[in-house]
């Protein structure tokens, strides 16, 4: 089966850029715009294998997403992924030690973003 | 442009119209927190697009302002007119381009990179103004420093497998000039990499791209030294002899300690940029006008005519016995100096408006010439006439284009003589009392004498017996028609160049000089005057005919018996003036021929391009500044008159330009 991965930015060229491209690579996506509206997606009972998100987003960012899939026990196993230009290394620590799984630096490099991503599934 | 990049453009149009809508409300109401979020996040937002869609020059500029828009956000820096109206300048000219979707123009546009200068420029102000500039984690880009980063997997991976880690090595080795090392275990999983990286990234930045990965390795990073170590060849010849087995950390951190004598320049260099910058404090909260050229100019002309009439003023009221009438002119002189050195100071702009352009420069020449080079810039914060920066744009571009092509070495060559690959361009710009210092160096292969002396024979340029010294030999890449490339290559070498950057330095009265090691380096030093127009002088007398020469050229004053010197030649060859065998030109003996000469003469020895020479003149007048004037255009041909000038008494004196009065008449 195809691994199923929920894309969350609020621009939308990015967003399906991020989502074309990985369609490409044989991953089903689906997106959101917001934070909010991802974990809606959520907690309405839509599977997916992970998350990867922006970090800055109005209403809510990509470490109050993170934070709460994480306390939540049906969604606390999900990987979650920042796919971000901001380079802050303590608003990366903060988030790792909030649970997250990888902080990949837009612009990225493809054979990297896909490693990490793989690497990502394989563990959560 | 290609669809996404369409797609990403009709977006980012939309985005601006928001940001737009937040930037008027924050001017309107800058304490408003929530138009601050969004104009910040807005920028965020069109940064990443920006780079992911193939505009970096667009999202360099997104990140710069965002820097500043953090800055507000940390409560170190006020919302004012002048961030508001840079903002909006810059994102129209972006939409400007957005509208027209030609991704070509949107990447050369200069509009961006002039965007790019000034707002760096201003978050330059900002961290110089605050006392804690650490705080600023990565905003002084230019600065670099050495790394040594272990990094040893603890599961079982191959080099040349698809582990994440070996994709995030490669990140790592990308961020500056690297070395790396990978030691295999036995059965061919790897032991550890050890990589040797120069770079403008902070400890805490490479850090942080093991971060996620901390479970599945365990990294050591260590700092070695506060500058490029690449730069010293000892340091690349020891890290060549670790392909077999890795260095000690130990060994590496006292043979870094050991390499002082070599490093301790490159620390002082540091120490000096570090004190400059502190000094480069500026006044913030200054509010800024565009004013038009046309008007400074009208107020440098009159305020050179006050100059002139304030010398007349002062001449006049010494005739008068009138302490209170001496006073006011006193008072009156101090005022119009420091009317002239504010007035002069309204037309500058730093040095570092050129910057941007020269790195784009040589990140793209470089790249199509396969030479790996660095650009680097210190004091890009002096000042120098925007005039000047226009004209000397041209030839310093043409410099660094020449010690691209022709000075850094390929990669390879350059390994193969113990230097790092990565070449350095280096722009440095310092004030020297009435000058701008410009010096471009660059650690090529530098100049060979021998060459350059024997294409200048075979063009017939140089006699074959000329004795040359090696500075004169050096000066010889400045005439016409001489190249020392052998293969002409399209960025440089067709020898129509060097000649025409001294013509443009001549033109605005400046000197240019030489110097280069083989294999060191050439570094190329170009002295402009700060004013076109206002000068200090020396005013001399031969005759009844009074001159001005220009105070910066000379070195020293003698007086000698006018019997020394030749009564029938004008240049007189070897006459020994303190010791010193000179070439003496007499103002007298060319121009003032028959009447009766003085009993002594003053010698003035001046330094043109490196070589003494002197003047004779009667009589030394005193020290004056003066405002220089053009001359008419029956005199246009007369270049060793730099102009003219009115004296305090209404007295009209010739400016010299002692290095044409050489050239024209030796």
């Amino acid at each position: 089966m195809k691994k199923r991965i929920l894309v969350v930015d609020d621009f939308t060229s990015i967003r399906d850029f991020v989502c074309e491209t990985l369609q490409k690579k044989g991953y089903d996506t689906v997106s959101a715009s917001n934070g909010a509206e991802a974990y809606k997606l959520l907690e309405n009972g839509e599977t997916v294998n992970l998350v990867l998100s922006d970090y800055n987003m109005p209403l809510c960012t990509g470490l109050e997403l993170l934070k709460k899939i994480k306390s939540n026990t049906s969604t606390s196993k999900l990987p979650v992924i920042f796919l971000t230009t901001e380079t802050d290394p303590g608003k990366m620590k903060t988030a790792k030690d909030a649970g997250l799984s990888a902080w990949i630096k837009k612009p990225y490099n493809a054979e990297s973003f896909f490693a990490q991503l793989e690497k990502a599934m394989a563990n959560g | 442009m290609d669809n996404n990049q369409k797609r990403f453009v009709e977006d980012a149009l939309d985005l601006l119209n928001e940001l737009d809508e937040g930037l008027m409300q924050l001017e309107a109401n800058p304490e408003a927190r929530a138009p601050l979020e969004q104009v910040f996040r807005t920028m965020h937002t069109i940064k990443g697009g920006a780079n992911m869609f193939g505009f970096p020059n667009i999202g360099e500029l997104a990140h710069n302002l965002e820097t500043l828009f953090d800055f507000i956000r940390q409560g170190k820096l006020q919302i004012s007119d002048k961030l508001i109206s840079i903002t909006l300048h810059a994102f129209d000219k972006v939409r400007d381009l957005f509208q027209a979707k030609d991704a070509s123009k949107i990447l050369e546009s200069p509009d961006i990179t002039e965007h790019i200068t000034i707002v760096k420029t201003f978050v330059e102000s900002v961290i110089a103004q605050s006392p804690e500039q650490t705080e600023f984690s990565g905003t002084r880009k230019d600065v670099l420093a050495s790394f040594f980063i272990r990094v040893a997997p603890t599961v079982s991976l191959t080099v040349d497998g698809n582990h994440a880690l070996v994709f995030i090595i490669k990140d790592v080795e990308a961020l500056g000039t690297s070395k790396s090392y990978c030691y295999n275990n036995n059965d061919g999983t790897v032991a550890h990499w050890d990589i040797f990286l120069s770079t403008t990234s902070t400890l805490a930045e490479i850090e942080s791209y093991f971060l996620f990965i901390e479970d599945e390795c365990k990294v050591i990073t260590e700092k070695l030294y506060g500058a490029d170590l690449f730069e010293s060849p000892s340091f690349t010849a020891f890290i060549d002899h670790f392909t077999k087995a890795p260095v000690e950390v130990e060994v590496l951190r006292s043979f870094v300690a050991g390499l002082s004598g070599e490093l301790d320049q490159d620390a002082e260099e540091e120490s000096e940029l570090n004190g400059n910058f502190a000094a480069s404090k500026k006044t913030l909260n200054d509010t800024y006008v565009k004013v038009s050229k046309r008007k400074i100019d009208d107020l440098l002309n009159w305020i050179s005519e006050l100059i002139i009439l304030q010398a007349q003023l002062t001449n006049a009221a010494s005739g008068i016995n009138s302490q209170a009438l001496l006073e006011v002119t006193e008072h009156m002189e101090m005022v119009t100096h420091r009317l002239r050195d504010t007035s002069l100071e309204i037309g500058l702009v730093p040095v570092e408006t050129l910057v941007t352009k020269f790195k784009r420069l040589v990140r793209d020449l470089s790249k199509g010439l396969n030479k790996k080079v660095n650009f680097l810039s210190e004091g890009a914060e002096t000042e120098l006439d925007k005039d000047v920066i226009e004209v000397m744009s041209e030839p310093i571009m043409h410099i660094i284009r020449n010690a691209i092509d022709h000075g850094i070495e390929t990669p390879e060559i350059r390994r193969s003589l113990g230097k790092s690959e990565h070449g350095t361009i280096k722009l440095k710009a310092f004030n020297s009392s009435s000058f701008v210092n410009l010096v471009i160096s660059d650690d090529g292969k530098g100049i060979r004498r021998e060459t350059v002396l024997k294409k200048a024979i075979e063009k017939g340029m140089v006699s074959p017996e000329a004795q040359l010294a090696d500075d004169e030999i050096l000066s010889l890449i400045f005439h016409s028609g001489l190249s020392t490339a052998t293969a002409i290559s399209d960025v440089s070498g067709r020898g129509v160049g060097m000649d025409v950057v001294k013509q443009k330095i001549d033109d605005l009265r400046g000197y240019v000089s030489v110097k280069s090691t083989v294999d060191k380096g050439t570094s190329i030093h170009i002295k402009l005057p700060l004013s076109r127009s206002i000068i200090e002088g020396l005013l001399v007398r031969v005759d009844d005919t009074r001159y001005v020469v220009p105070l910066n050229m000379i070195e020293r004053i003698d007086r000698i018996p006018y019997d020394g010197l030749d009564k029938n030649n004008s240049v007189n060859k070897s006459i020994l003036v303190n010791e010193q065998l000179l070439n003496v030109f007499s103002l007298r003996n060319k121009f003032h021929p028959g009447s009766q000469p003085p009993k002594t003469t003053d010698i003035i020895s001046i330094s043109v391009n490196g070589v003494r020479r002197a003047i004779a003149v009667d009589r030394i007048e005193g020290k004056m500044q003066t405002v220089l004037k053009p001359l008419g255009a029956a005199y246009q041909q007369q270049d060793f008159i730099a102009g003219s000038t009115i004296l305090g008494d209404g007295s009209l004196a010739l400016v010299l330009d002692p290095s044409r009065l050489f050239q024209s008449f030796q």
